[in-house]
């Protein structure tokens, strides 16, 4: 009785398997040591009344994913800040990386560079602010239900992480434009910190995307 | 009413040492004089939730039955986040306390 109780409970958290294990383990010890503690020698009606103290499996699964979350929720905050910070160090380390290398542009480039720049400068930015308005949301910001907080911070990082994902395929763009007219012959530095660039927003979208899985997850469990 | 100072009850349960959830449950019976029976189900999220905050702490041990055991135990800010709460539930209950002393049963107006 107590296993099938576990498994319900384990099956509604099937979308975290760590939470669920904790989750499972956790209750598992409780209903255990309920039933232990029952002075009835009917061990089955024991274990039935630990179970009916523990209260309807989905609920309680509601309230863990709800809590794992708004965990979830703040990592997202922290991820956004540190890709925006990675993406500018990049940015920043290359051009250190021309201008000690000598590495000049030609001069029949410079307009469509300029043009590029200034798309890679104002997605910059506005990932920036956006990313910024998304740590407010989420230091102060009102919402209804903690669904509700979780959707409307998450829409700001995916905007944010969209602006960055512009100005990071800007980069690239820049970078190829720079090196196709420059005479570099190992350019590792540059592709190093555009990959690495790709690889900041590859992490917050991956992020985004299992954010908005549990947001749907917990959502159903909750209207159940 | 009972569900909006859990936070507290929980904190409180735990002031004497660390525990498990079972044992946190029984704690609040037996210092709550068994007045607060709680459907044992909610101290779990509770729980989890005090940790995130970080004013609990928790880690595996193994019981002595063999089964594993998830035990919390306050961390400095809990203690801290305790001793607030409890002043301001003293305050709380001093005015509740005077309001209701003045609240006497008196006769009907003639």
């Amino acid at each position: 009785m107590i296993s099938d109780y576990l498994d319900r409970l384990g099956g509604a958290l099937s979308f975290d398997r760590a939470l669920a294990h904790r989750v499972r383990v956790e209750i598992e010890d409780h209903l255990r040591e309920g039933t232990a503690a029952d002075p009835s020698p009917d061990r089955r009606g024991a274990e039935k009344r630990a179970i009916a103290a523990c209260g309807d499996p989905r609920a309680l699964a509601a309230e863990f994913a709800v809590i794992a979350l708004a965990k979830r929720t703040r990592r997202l905050g922290v991820g956004v800040f540190l890709g925006i910070v990675g993406v500018l160090i990049a940015m920043k380390a290359r051009v250190a990386w021309y201008a000690l290398m000598q590495c000049a542009m030609s001069d029949d480039v410079r307009s469509v560079a300029a043009f590029v720049g200034s798309i890679d400068a104002g997605a910059f930015w506005a990932s920036l602010v956006l990313g910024i308005a998304g740590a407010a949301y989420l230091g102060g910001g009102r919402a209804p239900t903690p669904l509700a907080r979780t959707r409307r911070f998450r829409l700001l990082c995916a905007a944010a992480t969209a602006a960055l994902t512009v100005s990071v395929i800007s980069d690239g763009v820049l970078t190829s434009i720079r090196l196709a007219t420059a005479d570099e012959s190992a350019p590792y530095f540059p592709v190093f910190s555009i990959l690495f660039e790709i690889s900041c927003t590859v992490v917050l979208i991956a992020m985004i995307r299992d954010l908005a899985q549990r947001a749907t997850f917990t959502a159903a469990l909750q209207k159940m | 009413m009972l569900k909006g100072h859990l936070d507290m009850i929980v904190l409180a349960a735990l002031s004497s040492g660390p525990a498990h959830g079972y044992a946190v449950i029984e704690e609040i019976r037996r210092k709550s004089g068994q007045a607060f029976d709680l459907p044992e189900g909610t101290i779990y999220p509770v729980l989890h939730r005090l940790e995130q905050a970080g004013l609990l702490s928790s880690r595996w041990v193994t019981a002595d039955t063999g089964r594993r055991r998830r035990i919390y135990a306050l961390t400095r800010r809990g203690a801290r986040a305790l001793i607030e709460r409890r002043a301001v539930w003293q305050r709380f209950s001093e005015a509740i306390g005077g309001l209701l002393a003045d609240a006497g049963p008196r006769g009907s107006p003639a």
